[in-house]
């Protein structure tokens, strides 16, 4: 299907099918991200429902979570957290954010820094540069010399809709070294397609190819990498109706199975 | 192959026979079968160049010396350390292996069919690259007769009008070299990349990307686009293998280029849009497409150009106000001694390394009562705050592809030194390309017409449309335009286009103009153009000391 046609069927009715609402402390819904400046790093921050909600700080390429992007509406599949607000926001911890890839010149909401809003705790790392280290651990580590195991599984997790990205250089990199420490003759790639209930009851669909596209990709990078002797068993899999409002996010992803 | 016009003077005749002798067919090379990276260092995209390259004609051609030129084969032996002015003090090349005998070194010699050789574009006056300053200069003195004119790349159009400035009007107001690369791309194997947008030329100045037999449309397609020739020194930086080399590529999790010797992951640092891994490769291209060299460089001439410029180090090495940057008390980030000491694989966008390390000397210098010492200190404490200015003058940086879109967030409030983080270079750590807008538009360099004067657009301009069944471009959208589509002429990648690789920040005061495309002038200028496409608001007093810093790098 087209992606473009889903991208906004997605955004506005079709695609989008009604179902059971998530729990009450989840809140799953697309809107625009706001960045709010600070004294220190900016905050970036999104409305549902007249409430304002807290998703992450600044980061870096580290972090486990990135912020969003102004020009673009984005997926917030997070959990209502009991800590004080941040920046002016309910903290959603664990949170999981989606840039959606369509542009939208609305999402444009830039604040100034208000004294009120300034953080209470300091930042991993400055606006500037860091302290002599990446503030939330490296992105690429070498992995360490692969266990003797006869099999072992490796998950990429992705972005609503999304094939690899920059997040996916380090796992890439740890099937690649395990499977060449340890000899390996077979690798199995599943990739699923998945969905997400959104907190107004609609179920979210991603792309009807996404499960396919993610998973011969994987196959394709790490051929291209050099793995180019192993035996590759491509699947992908449609888990659209596990969707339960809670934790979706971590349903869409590529299984891989490296077998010596 | 059509025939030929060559009357090569100086040294170097006798060894272009050799060298045509000595050349192995690239017929013969492209079908080496090897699947993926190709043992025999040429890239899948090279036999179409050599095609284009044998193709255009060789003018003739007449490089006699010149003050502060290297002329192809003059023999002369190059210094451990030489000196060059400019008009911000002096640039130092130091060579670590001592006195370069360059008589019968490939990389002095005209190796090829158009008498030029790397030196010619590549000259030690010019940091190891070349000016515009130069280009004009070498204009007057061989009225237009220098081998760096030749129609293969030194012309807008090989086959334009020779002798006449209009037919070479980028190299000589902008000092840009024509870059031609097969469209659709060529991957490594020399097999077919489908890429993910087409591409419509808007405006052919050139008139090479619609021309019949060099275009897009010709039976070789090729895109020309137009580039700055890059520094060939200080390369160990730039090819290291440390912080960030991986065999997938941080920014956008697909796989990296690789050493075809060593399968070694390349950082993707050393043309604009990436599409040589390592020097060698490098050179196989360039004395292909930039000398018009029928063949492949043997082992010998590319163990002796790659060691060359594994060895030789450039930096500013006075500055005219600051005074020498070769003193036990320079700054560990500035002179050229400290750059050739310096370690490679380094992140410096941090508190412990820095991105060019100061010193507090020149930061808060002692008081003197000698007007001529309080004057350099003065200037010694400007280029000190320039470098706070680079370092830590906080911005938004919004819509800049392969910035953004690596978990930092669009906007990001970050500093100079985010982008430009690698240790002593300034340039990315490792698999440097973004979108900083030199050649997309909206922010590229295009004066509007106007009935006022004759000026009129000097680059090429393509419309570029991504496919639907791709994201569109995460800032652009799905239609938009370039003057050059960078590393997505190598990729067929849509977010690619318009990415360039950054240039390393050494010697600019030697080399102007700035950007690939040449389209900053001067410092101020390139400094101007950040201020304009993030908003920055310098003041005057920001704007000198940064300008001050970056003279005298």
């Amino acid at each position: 299907m087209n992606r473009s046609i889903v991208t906004l069927a997605m955004m506005g009715l079709a695609g989008v099918a009604n179902a059971a609402a998530p729990p009450a402390n989840h809140r799953n819904f697309v809107a625009c991200p706001i960045v709010r400046d600070t004294s220190s790093v900016p905050c970036w921050l999104a409305e549902y429902e007249g409430e304002t909600y807290f998703l992450t700080i600044q980061t870096d390429v580290s972090a486990p979570v990135n912020p969003p992007w102004l020009g673009h509406k984005v997926l917030v599949e997070g959990t209502v957290s009991d800590e004080p607000r941040i920046c002016g926001g309910i903290v959603l911890k664990p949170v999981a954010l989606s840039v959606m890839q369509e542009l939208d010149g609305s999402c444009n909401t830039m604040l100034p820094a208000e004294e009120r809003y300034n953080l209470t705790f300091e930042p991993p790392r400055p606006p500037g540069p860091s302290k002599g280290r990446l503030a939330f651990g490296d992105p690429v580590t070498k992995p360490q010399s692969a266990a003797d195991v006869a099999s072992k599984s490796f998950e990429l997790r992705y972005e609503f809709d999304s094939l690899v990205m920059f997040r996916h250089a380090q796992p890439l990199q740890q099937i690649l070294e395990h499977a060449r420490q340890s000899g390996a003759s077979r690798v199995q790639i599943t990739g699923y397609r998945a969905a997400t209930l959104l907190s107004n009851g609609q179920l979210m669909r991603e792309d009807e190819q996404m499960g396919r596209r993610r998973a011969e990709q994987v196959a394709d990078l790490l051929r291209g990498a050099g793995l180019t002797d192993l035996k590759y068993d491509v699947k992908w899999q449609d888990e659209t109706k596990r969707a339960r409002g809670v934790d979706d996010a971590a349903l869409r992803r590529v299984q891989v199975v490296v077998d010596r | 192959m059509k025939a030929k016009v060559r009357i090569a003077i100086g040294v170097g005749a006798g060894l272009w026979i050799g060298a045509v002798l000595a050349a192995q067919s690239l017929d013969r090379i492209a079908d080496n079968g090897v699947p993926g990276a190709s043992k025999q260092n040429v890239a899948g995209h090279v036999p179409d160049q050599n095609r284009q390259a044998q193709q255009a004609p060789v003018a003739e051609s007449k490089s006699p010396p010149a003050n502060r030129w290297w002329t192809p084969g003059e023999g002369t032996p190059l210094a451990p350390l030489i000196a060059y002015p400019n008009s911000f003090g002096q640039l130092g090349v130091l060579n670590q292996a001592g006195v370069i005998e360059t008589k019968g070194h490939p990389f002095f010699e005209p190796i090829g069919e158009n008498g030029r050789a790397c030196v010619s574009c590549h000259q030690p006056a010019n940091a190891m690259s070349l000016s515009v300053e130069m280009i004009e200069q070498r204009w007057r003195e061989t009225q237009g007769q220098d081998p760096i004119f030749a129609p293969i790349d030194g012309m807008n159009c090989p086959d334009l009008p020779a002798g006449d400035p209009k037919s070479h009007s980028l190299l000589l107001e902008r000092g840009l070299f024509r870059i031609f690369l097969p469209w659709p791309p060529k991957a490594e194997d020399g097999s077919r990349i489908e890429p993910e947008f087409t591409m419509e030329v808007v405006r052919d100045p050139t008139g090479c990307n619609l021309h019949p037999k060099y275009g897009l449309k010709s039976e070789n397609p090729m895109v020309s686009v137009y580039r700055r020739p890059r520094v060939a020194a200080n390369t160990k930086y730039f090819t290291h293998q440390g912080f960030g080399v991986f065999s997938f590529i941080g920014k956008n999790g697909l796989p990296a280029t690789r050493d075809p010797e060593t399968g070694l992951p390349s950082g993707m640092n050393i043309l604009a849009d990436a599409r040589q891994p390592t020097l060698k490769t490098q050179a196989v291209e360039a004395a292909i497409t930039h000398l018009q060299f029928n063949g492949k460089l043997d082992e010998a001439r590319l163990e002796k150009i790659v060691g060359f410029e594994s060895q030789v180090y450039t930096a500013q090495i006075s500055h005219q106000g600051a005074g020498s940057l070769m003193e036990s008390d320079t700054p560990p980030g500035l002179g050229v001694a400290n750059v050739a000491k310096g370690r490679e694989g380094l992140l410096g966008n941090n508190v412990t390394n820095f991105v060019f390390p100061m010193s507090e000397q020149w930061r808060k210098p002692a008081p003197s009562s000698d007007p001529e010492t309080a004057r350099r200190n003065e200037m010694r404490a400007s280029i000190a705050r320039g470098h706070d200015v680079f370092m830590f003058r906080t911005f938004w940086i919004k819509d800049a592809m392969h910035l953004n879109t690596v978990g930092l967030g669009n906007p990001t409030k970050r500093t100079c030194s985010t982008c430009h983080g690698m240790h002593m270079m300034g340039m990315d750590i490792a698999n440097g390309w973004m979108d900083l807008g030199t050649t997309n538009l909206p922010w590229a360099r295009e004066e509007p017409l106007n009935p006022w004067n004759e000026r009129k657009p000097q680059l090429p301009l393509f419309k570029i449309t991504c496919n639907a069944g791709v994201p569109p471009h995460p800032f652009l959208g799905r239609v938009f335009y370039t003057q050059d589509p960078g590393r997505a002429l190598i990729s067929g990648k849509c977010n690619d286009v318009g990415a360039i690789v950054m240039q390393q920040f050494r010697g600019l005061a030697a080399r102007a103009p700035y950007f690939a495309n040449g389209s900053a002038g001067s410092l101020r200028e390139l400094v101007d153009f950040y201020d304009r496409r993030f908003n920055i608001g310098y003041t005057d007093q920001e704007r000198d000391d940064l300008i001050n810093f970056l003279s005298a790098l």
